[in-house]
């Protein structure tokens, strides 16, 4: 790991817990600390409930961010999404760093529960956000973290001169496995359409790099890792349906997102898993909004989450400043 | 050069002004031959200069082994977080990256003694008979890490019986093939059974009750 000694500290003052808060944030990604920087620039009593330790959500696992405004040279995403949370905290964002458990929206004032605490505010934003979506394959869950992995930067600096396979064609996909080659000895992309869905900046780049292969049309349809020295993926040609095996060490799966909406599948209106909007990122309860990659829409960046934030938190202001018991 | 930037030392303060109750930052390094036991003394110094509540105690070993029977260091640098007493909290290699929060929620835990563990784990835990041992392996860049290592160590505060690490393992390659580690978090304990992944409190208790087979 040839990165220099960073440190930088995710940390949180105390809360006090009987608040009444103008706005609760549920979820610390770059909508929900967007959206934390803007409430709290709006003067709002703004109180921001993340699971992890760090915040940062995707962002946090994504090695170099390319395409965000504003950086000429790749930043890490670890370093922006500190960044966002420091300057948020600044204009007086509060985070305490507790899973929520429960939520309850059915009166004027919202109810979000934790493992420790309740916490009351007149209105919520949902930033969940997503997780990496999983294959489905039989094995895939029992090897998580032997062999497969759903996170470059965590598990790329175990393969050095490996044989690494990436599954996906979008643009994590192919960063990513950027990414990863500096490791593999090898890495293979399987994709299963004819074209990728990347931009074509980094199509061209994972083309140009000697050490990645790539196998379009195909589909990992089984993982045989039983044996931790002979790993093989089996692969199907989707319009041949001839099956093949890859020999690899290591198995990155990058194939879109999962939306963390399983604490809402009740209360709010869902399509296909992510939470239904209108265009004040209101879902279809009163003073309950949404923003970000957990919204159903079709780009999901960083900077479209952003852009997502900050319209949220300019609703909810008004939905504040009218709110009345 | 400091280690710590501006902005992190500025934040770093603040949450040491909450500090209540003394800590001792025991270091273990070896003179020579250890990769980052000088900046692992170097951050700690940055830290303890923030408040008047941080002693660091440093041990110049000899071998890496020099400890391993008493204290089960056999690997440096190695920290150990004392309040007023060794509650069997540490760290293996440079708490560096995500890892940095790992650390200073420690230092806060023997402070301040905030405990965030569930009541039935701790219940489970006040039944312990026998030692566990838990290892948590993380690398500096892993975001999920922190939050397996704070879960272990608020164990280790919460109950005698339980020793826990957290382990840098860029630094300690041995540790990575012992364990076979290909992704992070890994968490071994009493070096048999394994948990892959940021799990929740629940699913490490019943890998510890593997572990002792209850």
């Amino acid at each position: 790991m040839s990165d220099p000694l960073n440190f930088s500290l995710s940390f949180s003052v105390p809360v006090q817990k009987e608040e009444l808060y103008d706005a609760i944030i549920i979820g610390g990604g770059p909508a929900g600390l967007t959206a934390g920087l803007y409430l709290a620039r709006y003067k709002l009593k703004t109180l921001m409930i993340e699971k992890a330790i760090t915040s940062g959500g995707q962002l946090a696992t994504t090695e170099w961010v390319e395409n965000y405004p504003g950086f000429p040279q790749p930043v890490l995403g670890s370093k922006l999404a500190a960044d966002m949370e420091t300057q948020a905290k600044n204009f007086g964002l509060q985070i305490v760093r507790e899973g929520v458990t429960s939520v309850d929206f059915s009166k004027k004032v919202k109810e979000v529960r934790t493992d420790h605490d309740v916490y009351k505010a007149k209105a919520i934003l949902i930033t969940t956000g997503a997780s990496p979506r999983k294959l489905g394959l039989p094995g895939e869950d029992e090897y998580h973290g032997r062999g497969v992995s759903y996170c470059a930067t965590c598990d790329g600096p175990f393969y050095p001169d490996k044989l690494l396979a990436v599954v996906g064609g979008g643009n994590s996909a192919l960063q990513e496995s950027l990414f990863l080659a500096r490791y593999a000895r090898e890495l293979t992309i399987i994709h299963r359409r004819d074209k990728f869905t990347a931009e074509p900046l980094l199509i061209e780049k994972a083309k140009a790099n000697p050490k990645i292969k790539i196998q379009m049309n195909k589909q990992v349809t089984g993982l045989d890792f039983s044996n931790a020295e002979e790993r093989k993926l089996i692969l199907e040609d989707v319009n041949t349906s001839e099956k093949s095996e890859l020999r690899v060490d290591g198995l990155f799966i990058f194939i879109g997102e999962k939306p963390n909406t399983a604490l809402f599948k009740d209360i709010l209106d869902l399509k296909g898993e992510f939470l239904v909007t209108d265009a004040h990122h209101r879902t279809n309860v009163e003073g309950v909004y949404a923003a970000g990659d957990v919204e159903v829409k079709e780009v999901r960046q960083v900077a479209t989450a952003v852009g997502d934030g900050c319209e949220a938190a300019h609703w909810i202001n008004e939905y504040v400043e009218n709110w009345t018991e | 050069m400091p280690l710590l930037n501006d902005q992190t030392r500025e934040e770093v303060k603040k949450v040491l002004d909450t500090l209540d109750k003394p800590i001792t930052l025991d270091l273990y390094t070896l003179q020579i031959e250890c990769g980052l036991c000088k900046d692992t003394h170097q951050l700690l110094s940055e830290i303890a200069e923030l408040t008047t509540k941080i002693t660091i105690n440093l041990h110049e070993l000899e071998s890496e082994n020099q400890h391993a029977d008493t204290l089960k260091i056999e690997k440096l640098p190695a920290i150990i977080i004392k309040g007023e007493k060794d509650y069997g909290i540490r760290f293996f290699g440079i708490p560096a990256g995500y890892e940095f929060t790992s650390l200073v929620a420690a230092m806060l835990l023997v402070s301040r003694g905030e405990l965030m563990l569930k009541p039935e784990t701790k219940a489970f835990l006040d039944t312990l008979q026998k030692p566990v041992h838990i290892e948590v392996i993380t690398t500096p860049t892993c975001p999920f890490c922190p939050g397996m290592v704070v879960i272990a160590h608020q164990m280790a505060y919460y109950s005698d019986k339980v020793l826990a690490d957290m382990i840098e393992i860029s630094e300690f390659p041995t540790v990575a093939n012992k364990y076979h580690v290909e992704g992070v978090p890994r968490t071994v304990i009493n070096e048999k059974i394994f948990l892959d992944g940021a799990a929740p409190e629940d699913m490490l208790v019943d890998k510890i009750k593997e572990a002792l087979n209850v």
